[in-house]
């Protein structure tokens, strides 16, 4: 595929999504900035509080599915399940549609499907939720899910560093400076 | 300390109030800096380099475990926002001292011009060092400048764009050093800005202001931790000091002095002259005009989100984080006749860090296709924020809330914000014209902001030469009280499209000589 035909593809993609949303973010979706203090801060090692056994399992399936291992590993890997259980106990709506969307799942036998056959239920679910902008309850889960796993993943030191690079933070000694080709 | 009265007592200590304490302790004045937070070191007490992974909730607290500040809009701590603020710093130009002039009569004038600022501009560069480049530009006047920060790869990819709309794109101004001076060491464009910058290479009010003037005169004492609640007045009408609450033990106390400076943020300095009611000042202290709280100009922001395709792909570099935002878009609209709008706007661009990765959740899909587009997408992405000038109008104002009351029971600061028409206007022209200039430049837009954001709260007891319209006159004196100051963006006419601070910085510097001269002839 040429780089043209790409681009026109990604503009496409770009396109579906609708041009006109309500930004920037909520406060509690800020992810990856400051926040004000509070009296406690979180402990930097977190026990799984929300999910049960069997839902936490599933939860690892499914966002490993969401963004698979690469050349770098998959949300599982870097502690996904773990953060939305995290979000899930702090939000009690948010944690309703995580597990109401979790039993959804456990009632299509999700976890015995093959390969093919979850790709082709979340694909409806996304289609469903992303094209068609259906708004009934497993759409919601769809859209929560991925926001979470979305969040999770590329705020994890596996996401953000390994996979996308991210060297920021990093002290330089002078500014260094960029060349763009005039057209 | 109760017995002491002091030349000056001065509440909060941000930008305005910092500034103005460190001036008079300098021109020989006794002076207490009276704010509702802690001391806070820069160097130590905030997470400055911190990743979100350290955290469950993904969220940095901005405070590391154990340190206190930043907690609330009346305690943030001995710096206020300048800790975490991200140093933009533009001197306005005449047309924006004289708005309602330049636009047929919307609006208001301030009471000064550009010409009675532009030496106190000077000296505020000169202390706290503003790195930019000369630009000759009649709208945004230059300066003494430290030399730029160089522009980003993106920047210049607009800058390539914006030119074939005839459309300049300039160098930030930021009081940042991008050389050491001062005591301070030169930026290392760590990208943690609005974190609190540990080594104070970006201007706070505590490190450079304060602390340097307390050291060297011995005459300026901090008290901390202390939320003022009221302000005291004689029956002789004059300012005798302020009554606080301790932000702990909520334990009463009092400073006294022979004039009295409010620089609380502006809404804060206007929540605190309201409740500082009495039955000379029913409706709010100074308040003869009836005009406080009104005449709240905030201002507003749009913003598109965009990736620009010449990056998709790229690596990464070190410096992709910058200092922030290192170009900028000075307004261009101001002198077109037919825009259909009174005032401008103004084009910041790139202030996210690239942490921020929110957008990923907007792109379409799932699977090993997804992620491959988030990590392709993601050296390219920008978010572009243009910021309009809003006008006075009836519909928004500041005031306090009946019920509500925040953990020292005081009542809460309220805005009641209504944009009218030609704020509408304004920000349809911003966001177009952004969209203009991001697809002269090539991206791709992923989204636009629907309604406008406030930001920089401005206004709500501005000044003027009419006491019947305005709180203070032009040296930020209140009409009614003689010795009572405000230093602070409450006290501006206008809100121009430029970030304020260094505009709040100049003006209580001016306060400052000003209130020296009168301690010295005796006439407060």
């Amino acid at each position: 595929m040429s780089d043209q035909e790409n681009r026109r593809d990604s503009l496409k993609i770009i396109g579906a999504i609708g041009a006109t949303c309500l930004f920037p973010f909520q406060a509690d979706e800020l992810y990856g900035q400051h926040e004000a203090h509070t009296a406690s801060g979180p402990d930097a090692v977190y026990q799984r509080t929300f999910f049960n056994d069997e839902e936490f399992a599933l939860l690892n399936v499914l966002v490993d599915e969401i963004i698979p291992p690469t050349s770098t590993p998959g949300a599982a890997a870097a502690g996904v399940p773990a953060y939305i259980d995290y979000v899930a106990s702090k939000n009690e709506s948010l944690g309703k549609t995580c597990r109401d969307g979790l039993k959804y799942l456990k009632k299509k036998k999700f976890e015995k499907l093959p390969a093919a056959g979850r790709e082709r239920l979340l694909q409806d679910l996304c289609d469903s939720a992303e094209k068609q902008r259906k708004t009934s309850s497993k759409e919601k889960f769809w859209v929560a899910i991925k926001n979470l796993t979305a969040d999770g993943y590329y705020t994890s030191r596996i996401g953000l560093r390994d996979e996308l690079g991210f060297q920021g933070g990093a002290v330089l000694g002078s500014y260094p400076s960029c060349e763009v080709p005039e057209h | 300390m109760a017995a002491k009265v002091y030349d000056v007592v001065v509440v909060g200590a941000g930008a305005g109030g910092g500034t103005l304490a460190a001036h008079l302790a300098r021109a020989g004045a006794d002076v207490a800096i009276v704010e509702g937070g802690p001391r806070i070191n820069t160097r130590t007490d905030f997470n400055t380099h911190s990743m979100p992974y350290e955290f469950p909730g993904r969220q940095i607290p901005t405070m590391k475990p154990g340190k206190q500040g930043m907690d609330s809009e009346r305690s943030r701590g001995v710096g206020g926002k300048t800790m975490l603020w991200n140093a933009v710093a533009w001197r306005f130009s005449q047309r924006d001292f004289k708005g309602k002039d330049h636009d047929d009569g919307a609006g208001a004038n301030w009471p000064i011009n550009y010409a009675d600022l532009a030496p106190y501009y000077d000296k505020i560069e000169r202390e706290v060092g503003v790195c930019g480049n000369l630009d000759g530009l009649r709208d945004l006047p230059d300066g003494i400048f430290l030399p730029p920060a160089p522009m980003k790869c993106s920047d210049l990819i607009v800058k390539r764009g914006a030119a074939k709309l005839g459309v300049k794109v300039i160098h930030v101004r930021k009081a940042t050093r991008t050389v050491a001076g001062g005591g301070r060491p030169a930026c290392h464009y760590c990208g943690n800005c609005m974190a609190g910058c540990d080594v104070a290479a970006k201007y706070n009010s505590a490190d450079v202001h304060i602390y340097p003037a307390a050291r060297a005169t011995g005459k300026l004492e901090v008290v901390p931790n202390a939320i003022v609640y009221e302000v005291m007045v004689s029956d002789e009408n004059k300012a005798t000091g302020v009554r606080y609450l301790h932000r702990e033990t909520k334990e009463q106390g009092e400073v006294r002095g022979k004039s009295v400076v409010l620089a609380c943020a502006c809404v804060q300095t206007v929540a605190l002259m309201l409740m500082s009611k009495s039955s000379r000042y029913p409706t709010g202290l100074a308040n003869s005009s009836g005009h406080l709280g009104k005449d709240f100009i905030p201002h507003f922001t749009g913003g598109v989100e965009c990736f620009h395709p010449e990056l998709m792909g790229k690596p990464l570099t070190a410096g992709d984080d910058g200092f922030l935002d290192h170009a900028y878009v000075p307004s261009f609209m101001h002198d077109k006749k037919d825009r259909g709008f009174a005032r401008s706007f103004g084009m910041q661009f790139n202030y996210q860090n690239r942490r921020s990765t929110g957008w990923a959740r907007a792109m379409p899909g799932f699977g090993k296709a997804y992620k491959d587009s988030i990590k392709h997408r993601y050296p390219a992405h920008m978010v572009f924020s243009p910021y309009g000038e809003m006008l006075p109008g009836p519909r928004t104002f500041i005031d306090l809330d009946p019920k509500l009351k925040d953990k020292w029971g005081l009542p809460a600061a309220r805005r009641t914000i209504t944009h009218e028409e030609n704020d509408k206007r304004i920000f349809k022209a911003m966001t177009e014209w952004s969209v203009q200039i991001l697809n002269a430049s090539g991206a791709e837009i992923l989204r636009t902001w629907a309604e406008p954001v406030r930001n920089h709260e401005l206004g709500g007891a501005r000044m003027g030469d009419d006491p019947r319209d305005s709180v203070t006159n032009k040296w930020g004196q209140t009409h009614d009280i003689k010795n009572l100051f405000l230093a602070d963006g409450s006290i501006f006419a206008t809100a121009s499209e430029k970030n304020p601070t260094h505009t709040i910085m100049a003006l209580a510097a001016r306060t400052a000589d000003h209130i020296a001269e009168r301690l010295r002839t005796g006439d407060l």
